[in-house]
Parts: C-alpha cells; structure tokens; sequence
C-alpha cells in the first residue's frame, strides 16, 4: 500500500501498478510511472516493451485491467480519448490524424468546436485556432489552409496545435518526429522547449537517441511492460541505456549453425534499390545455404525491402540480379517463375497469408496452382501427393484436407502459409516476422526447418523483430535505419547489443571480450 | 484417432465436389423448392405434373444460363449490372447476322458481342481500378445506345433464325426442350470451371482475399477480366436463347433478368462479398426464383404485388444466410 499525502508540489500525473494483457500476452505487467509539470519525459524501450500501451491507458484509449491512474492525487479512470483530453492530457500520435480535405481551423476543433445555437460558430472556431497554432509555433499558417496543401512538417506542427487545443496539462507525442526532416525536428523541438517553459509536461516517445540527448529532461525506459530504470537525461550512456533496453530470458533453442559456410556465387543481390522515401541504396546478397537476417526497429524499411524484392512495389530503382543476372521482377507471378524461384511469406498471414474460409487443400495448393495441372485443370492425384507431403513434413495439425484453415490454430495456420510456398520448392525464400504471434513449440519447428531448407541450398532472407530470433537463426543480420542498410553483422558480432546499438543507429563501446 | 481421420479424410476427398461442398444454403433452397411445390399443389394439381415442371426448366433456362455468368463475378466480390442491354445485345446482333444472310455464325456472334462487352467490363474493373458497380452500369447504357442506335429505337426488324428457335424450343429428347439440355451443359461446364481448374480455385481465392491472391503470384487482372468476359457472354447466350423462344429480340427484353440473376446466385448461397458459394446453389436459387415468379402469377397475383413479395423474400433470405460470418 503506498499512501499518497496530499502535498502541493505532488506529481501532476502517477500511475501505479499499471497491467494490461492482449490475450495470452502481457503487454503491461504492473508498470509505473511519474510525469512532472515543466519537464520534458523521454520514454525508451524496444518494440514490444509496451510504451504505446502505456500512452493508449494514459489518453484513454484502452482501459487498463488492473491499477491506478491519479491526477493531482485525485484516482482517475478515462472512457474515451475524449475524457482524458477533458482531463487535460492530449496526446499526439505517430499517424497524422488530420483530415486533408478540411481546414485547418475544422482540423483543429474536429472533436470539439465551439457552438452557437447549435451550429459551429465558425468565428470562434478559428479564433481557437489561431491561438493554438501561435501555442505550437506555427501562427504563420492560415486557418483556412486545407490540410492537403500543407507540407508534412506544417501539418505536424497543426496535429500539435490540435493537441493544444484542449489546453492540456499533459502533452503526448509518440513517434511525432518520424515522418519529420532533421531541419523540421528542429522547428518543433523549439516549441517543445517553449511549452516545457509555459509549464506543460511532455511525455516524448522516440526510437532516436540523439532527439532524446538533446530534448529530454528525465527519461525511463521500459522493458517486457515493465518500467525498469528513471535517470534524469545526461546522467546514462548510450551504451547503459542499450543494457537496460536488454535482457529478455531467452525463449527458445535453435538449431546449431553449420561451421563451414558454403562460398557459392549469390543467388539473389540487389543493388542500389531505393523507393519513394522508404528505402534508400539498398545493396546486399545472399548466398544458397545462408540465412540473412534484417534486423532493426519496426518500420525502418524492412517490409518494403523484401516486397520491392517480391516485385509488388512500383517504381522502384536500382536493380535486383538472380543468379548473378539482371532481371525484372514486376509481380509476385514473375518472381515465383521458375527461373527465379522466389517465395515471400507475407506479413499478416490472416489477409495476406491465407484465405481463411478456405480448405487446407486449396490454400497449401494455391501457390502452385501452375504446377499442379495440366492445361489449366488440377490434377488431383499431384494435388494430394503435394499435400500429404507438405503435412507430414511440416507436422501440420488439422482433422483433415478439408478442414477450413481459419478452423486452425496460429501456429498451425503458419506453417500452412509456409508450406504453401514450399510446395514450390523455392530456391529464394523470403520471410517477414514468420514467427510473430505464434507458440513456443512451432517456432522452434519453424527454426529448424529454415535451417534444413538452407543446408539443402535454399538462400533465406528474414526479417524478424525479435532479436533472439536473428541472434539464433542468422548468418549474417543486416540492420535497417531509416530506409538504409546501416550494419552488416556476421557469425559472433550478432549479439543484443549490437543489434540494438545499431538499430537505434548510435555507437557504443565495443563488448569486453569473454 | 489419427487413423480413423485419414480415412474420413480420405472419403471425403473421393465425393465429388458439389456433395463434399454442399452447404446448409443449398439445403434450404432445395427445402423452399419443395415447400413452394406443396403450396403450390394445394392450389391445384398440376403444380405437380411433369408438363408444369419441364416448362418451369425451360424457362428457368434462360435466367440459369445468365446467373451462372453471375455467380463467377459476385464470387471474384463484383457485380456485373450490364446484364439487361448485353443481353438485350447478344439477341438483336445474333438476330441481325441471321438477317445478312448468315445464319451458322448468327449464335457465334451474339455471343461474341456480349463477350466484348465482358472485356470491356473486365478491363474497367481490373486494369482501371474502377469499382464494377460503376463500369457495369456505364457498360449497360453504352449497350442499350448502340442498340437504340442500331434499331431506331423500334422493334428489330429480323426475326431470330430456325437455329435459334431449336435451340430454344426444339426437342432433342423428346419431351425434354433444348433449353433445359443447353442450361444442363453449361452448368456442368460451369461445376467443371469452378471445382476442378486453377481458374475455379482462383476465383475463389481472390474473392476471399485479392491481396493475398495477388501475393501468391496468381495473375489477378487476367482472372478478372476473364470472369467478365465469360459472364458478359453467358448474358448474351441468354439473349440469344430468349430470342429464339420468342421467335425475335424485343427493346429491353433483358430489363426482367437483371434483379433475378442476382437474387438466383445470393438465393443459392453464395457470399454477395466473394469467396463462397457452391454452384449448385445457384440452380437451385434459379428454379426458386422460377417457381415463385410462376406461382404468383398463377395466383393472379398483379405485377405490383409480385415485385413486392419477390424483393421482400428476396430480404428475408438474405438475412438467413447474409449474417453468417464468413467462415464456413
């Protein structure tokens, strides 16, 4: 029991013993936190250390299932965003929220303009405005302006000025200088400081190290839903922060990597591959019989990487060579042919993976349609050969052929995505997060069957948010910043530090030798 | 236990496609048939005479041949509106060939128009990007101005040729119209399509999920664009056989055929979202929608209140089977 005495200078904002799960999953386990008026909070940790969750109990978005929130030490509880807005904590959030093709001054008092009468007072509404938008530093832009002709940074600093709007006492930005050029974030942390001095608390998330070096007043990082470690900014180096971001328990085993690596010509590389401003100069290859991972922060590129490889994205630059060849691959039709062999087990297997509805025969046959008949009609005894196959091999658990597949469990759902592509028998495999959301038991399957697919010569890249995955499955882990290959890590240099060092994109001292 | 599931599984697998298939909508549309049949003979006997039942085929032909066209598109989660004036198309050009003189291409090449139109619609759909409510609709104006365009707005003056009558209304086997046998060969083609060729199981995947369709690296637009054409020219083989059973095209001869080849495919069991959906549904929506349209009118019932009942039964069903989430 802690006993809160009621003293002036109290936290404006503590929540205590916060816990919250999704399902099976802990996403907060008794977690905690101070927010102090006229302070800039940084808040750390990896994806998944359950931040965003803290930020959605704190605006109201998700309620929590156990502890509590108190406001100037009075217990609250938020329903919807809009009440803990009432309560004065606002919260900025990584997507844009505008709607471009209103006005800004609509933008503004989209959840609350002023009425008269009924009817939006529209004079009021943009006096409102003008106001924020002055709070926020942006006083130049008009109300008027349609959302649609701003550029992003402006309309950042209007998603500001709409969180402004409703005069909180707690201002949250999560990711808000993502999407923001070096000379933007600049302009915004201008205003952040200037709030900071009008008495706001600032609760500032972001993956970036030096925004926090330069910004925060105190940070704490988070880990497994925990908050682990406050310091006040300045006092850690980036190389204890890092520490404290590790030490999960390791989950899993993983099958032992082959000593010898085989020196073959790469099957697949690319060269300078770029798109819009997702992927910038991307070079690499990877050799059959390797595992190569792609490591870094959610979001940095790595999805787009492996479907500009699957030939989904348009417009991309650079070239993508099989086999030491150029060749273009303009859809995931071309990229499966035959002389590429390339196989993508996509991202979120319920819409992209499966068809749900659907039988287990007809979605392990469905990538291989081409293969399985003759003149366009399917040849049954291939078909059921192909499937018994895949079941035995990938120890699948369904009462039958037939069985719907959304009728199976996650991780049985998951190796039919995989096996679907290994009817195909390809000679490139790509992965995106195969193992998320899955039990224990069928990663370690998963594990070893992508190890025997490179020893029989398949080259498979991987991209994994979990570190111990990359540690334990890869060769090689190429990280991935902000659209770029930013390190390349083989054999003993894949460890947790330097996957997080350089995912954050900082520098820490080199690990003492064991 | 794992034993005894391989030999379910394995039996399973021998049925055939539309049995193994079958699903609680089919059952039910085949329950309707038989309760609309006993009400019917409550009424009067000969509901249940072999003459009444065959002729109620012959003319369920017509609407079976267009619905299964449909059914393709509303599988792929589409809808194809150009039925009326593609059909209304396929009868008045078959009836124009016949007219120069040409009568062993006049089918062909109705057909073939309305296959054009399919394209069109496909092309729209696929590689445009335009939602098919939107394409199919124009498709049908552009259809029904040509046609206006071509006969000056009045009654065409060439009459349909003998093939097509035969077709329509001849006798092969006796006592069994040609019709019936012409509807029977396209539905088997059709159970054909669906259950045993890639194309079927495309179908079916992009109806479901075109995204993870297109991810499996099956060529999406061309899947499409062909279920269109198809479907464009099955309304136009409906044309044609319509036309030879009135002995001639008529303005808006297809307007009544649009409402019930959709019901017909949705009646039969078949998601109005894409994905699912047996065509042994779809006969027996056809011949429900038959038999009521035939019932009502044996009642006496005036147009007004046929249109009535039909949009409310068409309600009613779709609630019974409209709710259900969409895994089976």
């Amino acid at each position: 029991m802690t006993s809160t005495q009621s003293q002036s200078n109290a936290p404006l904002l503590r929540m205590e013993g916060i816990g919250k799960r999704y399902g099976g999953v802990r996403a907060l386990d008794s977690a905690s936190l101070v927010v102090e008026s006229g302070r800039i909070h940084a808040i750390l940790g990896e994806n998944g250390a359950g931040k965003s969750t803290l930020i959605k109990i704190m605006a109201g978005v998700v309620a929590p299932d156990e502890g509590q929130m108190l406001l100037k030490d009075q217990a609250v509880s938020f329903r919807s965003p809009a009440e803990a807005a009432a309560a004065g904590i606002a919260c900025v959030f990584q997507e844009l929220s505008l709607i471009p093709d209103l006005s800004v001054a609509d933008n503004i008092s989209i959840s609350n303009p002023p009425r008269r009468l009924g009817l939006i007072d529209r004079k009021a509404q943009r006096r409102l405005s003008e106001e924020a938008l002055a709070r926020a530093g942006a006083g130049d832009i008009h109300p008027r302006a349609l959302v649609r002709d701003l550029p992003l940074s402006r309309r950042q600093l209007v998603e500001i000025a709409k969180a402004l709007a409703w005069m909180p006492r707690i201002l949250i930005l999560d990711e808000a200088t993502s999407a923001l050029t070096a000379s933007d974030v600049t302009k915004v942390f201008a205003v952040l400081k200037r709030l900071r001095a009008e008495g706001l608390a600032i609760l500032y998330i972001s993956h970036r190290m030096h925004e926090i070096a330069e910004l925060a007043d105190e940070c704490t990082v988070f880990r497994n839903g925990r908050n682990v470690a406050s310091y006040a900014a300045g006092t850690r180096s980036n190389s204890e922060v890092v520490e404290m971001m590790i030490g999960r328990e390791v989950s899993s085993a993983f099958p032992p990597k082959p000593a010898a690596r085989i020196h073959a010509a790469p099957v697949l590389s690319c060269k300078n591959l770029g798109w819009s401003d997702r992927l910038r100069d991307i070079s690499l290859e990877v050799r059959p019989g390797e595992v190569v991972g792609l490591g870094g922060l959610d979001g940095q590129g790595q999805r787009e990487l492996l479907l500009g490889l699957f030939g989904v994205l348009r417009g991309t630059s650079g070239t993508i060579s099989i086999d030491g060849a150029a060749r273009s691959i303009t859809s995931p039709g071309a990229a499966r042919a035959g002389t590429i062999g390339m196989a993508l087990i996509p991202e979120d297997r319920k819409t992209e993976g499966l068809l749900l509805p659907m039988t287990v025969r007809e979605n392990l046959s469905f990538a291989a349609l081409d293969r399985l008949s003759r003149h366009g009609v399917i040849d049954r005894d291939r078909e059921n050969a192909s499937i018994e196959e895949m079941v035995r091999l990938l120890a699948i658990k369904t009462a039958g052929a037939d069985t719907p597949v959304g009728a199976l469990s996650g991780g049985n759902q998951q190796k039919v995505v995989i096996a679907k592509w290994l009817t195909r028998r390809p000679r490139i495999l790509l992965l995106n997060d195969p193992t998320r959301g899955i039990d224990v038991g069928t990663k370690q399957e998963i594990y070893q069957l992508l190890r025997r697919l490179a020893e029989e010569g398949s080259a498979i890249l991987f991209y994994s948010t979990d570190y111990d995955e990359l540690i334990g499955c890869c060769d090689r882990v190429l990280v991935l910043y902000d659209g770029k290959i930013v390190k390349e890590l083989a054999g003993g240099e894949i460890t947790e530090r330097a996957l997080i060092s350089s995912a954050l994109n900082v520098q820490t001292e080199p690990e003492a030798a064991a | 236990m794992t034993e005894a599931t391989e030999n379910r599984l394995s039996l399973r697998a021998r049925l055939p496609g539309p049995i193994r298939r079958a699903d609680p909508a089919v059952l039910t549309s085949f329950g309707c048939i038989l309760l609309l049949l006993f009400l019917g003979s409550l009424y009067s006997s000969n509901f249940l005479s072999p003459e009444y039942l065959l002729q109620q085929l012959k003319v369920a032909s017509f609407l079976g041949v267009i619905a299964a066209g449909m059914m393709l598109v509303i599988l792929l989660g589409h809808i194809d509106l150009s039925v009326p004036w593609v059909m209304t198309m396929g009868a008045m050009m078959a009836c124009a060939a016949a007219g120069f003189g040409s009568t062993v291409i006049a089918i062909p090449f109705g057909i073939l128009c309305g296959m054009l139109f399919g394209l069109l619609n496909g092309f729209g759909v696929a590689y445009l990007r335009i939602p098919s409510m939107i394409v199919t609709l124009a498709t049908n104006v552009v259809a029904q101005g040509l046609m206006v365009l071509y006969t000056g707005g009045f009654s065409p003056q060439d009459s349909a040729p003998q093939a097509m009558r035969w077709l329509a209304t001849g006798y092969i086997i006796p006592g069994v119209p040609n019709a019936i046998l012409v509807w029977a060969s396209v539905s088997v083609a059709m159970v054909f399509l669906l259950t045993r060729t890639t194309f079927g199981r495309s179908v079916y995947g992009i109806g479901n999920s075109e995204r993870a369709a297109y991810l499996s690296g099956i060529n999406t637009r061309r899947i499409v664009m062909v279920a269109f054409a198809v479907s464009g020219a099955l309304s136009a083989f409906g044309g044609v056989l319509l036309a030879g059973y009135a002995s001639k095209a008529a303005q808006a001869m297809g307007d009544a055929y649009l409402l019930p080849s959709i019901a017909a495919v949705v009646l039969g069991g078949t998601s109005i979202l894409g994905g699912r959906g047996s065509y042994l549904g779809t006969v027996a929506g056809v011949i429900l929608i038959t038999l009521l349209q035939s019932i009502l009118s044996v009642m006496q019932m005036p147009e007004a209140g046929r249109q009535i009942v039909y949009g409310i039964v068409i309600i009613a069903m779709l609630l019974l089977y409209g709710r259900n989430p969409a895994s089976r």
